[in-house]
């Protein structure tokens, strides 16, 4: 980067990376899980930067291919300038969708907040038609959603009304006067809300046993739903909702995500793709579960009483891990409780990426990609694979047969949380 | 983040002094900016290819060499690193890329000369066994195999050139393309692309059919851009050698290096799933110092700056390729302790304008005291635990002399056991 005064050297650091630093070194291609799986996918060099510098708001979007990236960022990890490749695409595909109008898939998988707070209302049913292979068939037919791919498992009853029901006041946790050092609000996501509650208990419980308060205050889907699903409007009316409930907190709160992306949308994107005002003291006090765990850790603050867990396990970090720039913290973690014989699997993207698994037209490529890590779970032949993600987790499961579990759980089991 | 030891960079220089820390039982958390340089350069483990930047007389005994320039030029990075240290650290490297898989040919005692992908004939110490066939100390006659479509290796040119420097008669050296199944000219494709493809057994016989049918004369060896697999070693290589029925050999071609690749993927992935912590996508971009220690180093990690607490710090950072020197218009920075490393006039003087000349930017780096430390410009180390390794060494050009994989592993080893003192 070459800049006029040695003095402002600094700043120039800061900045993201304009378009013209991508030095076309092809270090993107390389890693990209789509590109070494597929030569119909021209690569994220091609469609980001190259492309961007033929881009004008005039024109109309150019878009081929750009679908056929699955939102992974491990071209952004990999890039040596810094390039902000992801936001280049992201921005095209929205462009285009705005042109040409978005579909009906776009629509429902942009909006999986609706969609689950729809499918946990009618539980028992929505579960139902999710395994039925006829409503399976009408909805490869209709919206474009691969029938082999299994669908979550919706809750009736919700993590919000579970805190609220389990804890005294609506949506605020136990104040424990003169005992709490620490407060957190958790963002727990729609995961935790609709599909898997037990993880937000767990949260809580891990939290709570450490004597931190924890809060719940109301918010919305994060948004990345609708950013892979070329809806940034959308995303960034989320996002703000979340911004603008999340500012409002003491200061002295900090926010937890249990969901890599989730955590990664609040940290970074709310400030940099969405643009966001206000977004990034947020971002700033925003910790991914475990990375908040380790930090009490090395703080001398974590109750490290752990019950002896004795099993096998192997860790798959998710791409969106990476772009946290935090290393791993569960594995550090899960290190210190007794009986835990930790494996680290580094087979790269499992290729779900989100929704982009999910489309009728990917979910072969989808598994594709995932097919190395698959191979390497079932050789390793563990109790359970931990990942931080939960889509990683679903396709792990649904390519493997193999059980898995976000990381936290082996910590609650090591609190004897049952 | 509190760590034992952490060693910032991701190209050869920082595996080797994160795998040193890691056989001495020592904790290292390697920290990687971005993306390694040996998708860019290796292919190769280069230890000395020329003694110095005006000879065209390649070194054939590299161990030999360093030690001869160890003596003549006590200020080179070599001779700071040691001859010991070379020995030790390729020992190491060695030791891991069979631990790794990996099966290599060479050592330090002897160069082979291989051909590079435009014909000319490049000294290397420790090569992939799948390039070995090359060495041009050996006499059969080359015929240099490209394919339709794929320009990044155009055999007639490599055939042109080596032609002249080597061989004797016209049949000594050869070019031929063939075309690959799904490969149309004029469609835009890669050598990883072709790379993946060769996976596919039935690919891979198809090729070494049509090569096969290709006129050629009993005896020679066939070369070929290294495409032969994208993460494998050499279950591709062997098997389409057999199949082509000739000794077959790669060429490295340009970036991406899919030699490269191989190799540092499997090596992140051996170091990892073994133990070593990785913090990815973390530009380290300051350093806090205190009574001549560096206390911390601060990472730009997403939503905020991620401070790294450890005792001592390995700086294997790769000068130009990795992004971790900044170039403003007069001056070279570095990124840790803002330290203006070269002055220039104006931009244009740190190029040569020939491209093949030594280029003065390749030298541009931190200077080091004996122990490898920073120091500054009154000779006194910057930080007493912080060492440098690779690249971003000053004072020696790896690319003109063909020492840069040596040096890596010479000042990687070195770095790792200042830091393990300190």
């Amino acid at each position: 980067m070459i800049t006029d005064e040695i003095g402002t050297l600094s700043d120039t650091v800061e900045e993201a990376a304009p378009v013209e630093a991508c030095t076309k070194c092809t270090a993107c291609n390389t890693v990209c899980p789509v590109a070494r799986s597929t030569d119909i996918f021209r690569g994220p060099k091609f469609l980001g930067p190259e492309s961007e510098r033929y881009r004008s708001q005039a024109e109309a979007a150019v878009t081929a291919g750009l679908d056929l990236c699955s939102g992974c960022k491990l071209c952004e990890v990999t890039c040596p300038s810094q390039v902000t490749i992801q936001e280049y695409i992201r921005r095209a595909q929205n462009k285009g969708a705005e042109e040409r109008g978005r579909t009906l898939r776009d629509w429902v998988l942009g909006h999986t907040r609706l969609l689950s707070r729809f499918g946990s209302m009618t539980a028992p049913l929505a579960n139902f038609g999710n395994r039925n292979p006829l409503v399976r068939l009408v909805m490869e037919k209709v919206i474009g959603i691969h029938r082999k791919r299994p669908l979550p498992r919706y809750q009736w009853l919700t993590f919000e009304r579970w805190f609220k029901r389990n804890r005294s006041l609506p949506l605020v946790g136990r104040a424990r006067e003169g005992v709490s050092r620490r407060t957190v609000a958790y963002f727990y996501g729609c995961w935790v809300n609709y599909n898997e509650r037990r993880l937000g208990e767990m949260v809580v419980h891990i939290l709570e046993r450490n004597g931190i308060d924890v809060i719940v205050p109301k918010q919305q889907c994060c948004g990345i739903p609708a950013v892979v699903n070329s809806n940034i409007d959308l995303a960034r009316k989320y996002g703000a909702e979340n911004v603008r409930r999340l500012s409002g907190l003491p200061a002295n709160v900090d926010i937890i995500a249990s969901s890599t992306s989730c955590g990664l949308m609040l940290k970074h994107d709310y400030s940099h793709l969405l643009e966001i005002p206000g977004a990034e003291p947020v971002g700033a006090r925003t910790y991914d579960i475990c990375e908040y765990l380790w930090m009490l850790y090395e703080a001398g603050e974590l109750d490290i009483a752990f019950q002896p867990v004795e099993t096998r396990l192997l860790y798959h970090a998710p791409c969106h891990l990476k772009s946290h720039g935090m290393g791993y913290p569960a594995t550090r973690l899960l290190r210190l409780i007794p009986g835990v014989h930790l494996d680290e699997v580094d087979e790269g993207c499992c290729g779900i990426s989100g929704t982009f698994g999910v489309k009728v037209e990917k979910y072969d490529l989808s598994m594709k990609i995932g097919s190395r890590l698959f191979e390497a779970v079932k050789a390793a032949g563990t109790d359970s694979v931990l990942a931080d993600c939960e889509t990683c987790r679903l396709q792990v499961e649904h390519g493997t047969g193999a059980k898995s579990a976000h990381p936290v759980e082996i910590v609650a089991r090591a609190y004897g949380y049952r | 983040m509190k760590a034992d030891i952490a060693v910032v960079g991701s190209g050869l220089a920082a595996l080797v002094a994160t795998r040193t820390l890691q056989q001495a039982g020592r904790n290292a958390l390697l920290i990687w900016p971005g993306l390694s340089s040996l998708y860019f350069t290796y292919a190769t483990v280069d230890v000395l290819g020329y003694s110095d930047l005006t000879t065209t007389q390649p070194v054939d005994q590299p161990e030999a060499g360093v030690a001869q320039l160890i003596e003549d030029h006590p200020e080179h990075p070599y001779a700071l690193a040691g001859l010991d240290a070379l020995r030790s650290g390729t020992a190491l490297l060695t030791e891991w890329l069979r631990d790794a898989g990996f099966t290599w040919q060479g050592s330090l005692a002897r160069n082979l000369l291989l051909p590079t992908a435009i014909g000319t004939p490049k000294p290397s110490c420790l090569v992939p066994a799948s390039m070995a066939a090359g060495d041009l100390r050996r006499t059969e006659p080359i015929v240099f195999c490209g394919f339709h479509g794929y320009e990044d290796f155009v055999p007639e040119l490599a055939a042109a050139n080596l032609s002249r420097s080597w061989g004797g008669d016209d049949q000594s050296v050869r070019a031929i393309r063939v075309s690959l199944p799904g490969f149309e000219p004029g469609r835009l494709f890669t050598s990883i692309d072709i790379a993946r493809s060769f996976e596919d057994a039935a690919f891979r016989r198809e090729v070494a059919g049509r090569i096969r049918r290709e006129p050629a004369v009993d005896g020679v060896r066939i070369g070929m851009p290294a495409v032969l697999g994208l993460t494998h070693d050499m279950e591709v290589y062997s098997s389409f050698a057999a199949e082509v029925g000739h000794p077959v050999f790669e060429i490295p071609t340009l970036p991406p290096s899919v030699l490269g690749l191989r190799l540092f993927d499997r090596l992140r992935k051996h170091i990892q799933e073994s133990g070593v912590e990785m913090v990815w996508a973390a530009p380290a971009h300051a350093a806090e110092l205190s009574d001549g220690q560096c206390r911390r180093i601060l990472l730009k990690s997403a939503g905020r700056e991620q401070p790294i607490d450890a005792r001592a710090y390995v700086l294997a950072l790769e000068d130009t390729v990795d992004g971790a020197l900044r170039a403003g218009v007069h001056t070279v920075v570095d990124p840790f302790f803002h330290q203006a490393l070269a002055h220039h006039a104006v931009p244009t003087d740190r190029t040569d304008e020939s491209l093949f000349k030594p280029q003065p930017f390749a030298s541009v780096g931190y200077r080091v005291s004996n122990r490898l430390q920073p120091i500054g410009d009154d000779g006194r180390p910057l930080a007493g635990n912080v060492f440098v390794a690779g690249g971003a060494i000053a004072g020696y050009d790896p690319v003109g002399s063909k020492s840069r994989g040596g040096l890596a592993i010479a000042t990687g080893y070195r770095a790792a056991r200042e830091a393990m003192a300190a």
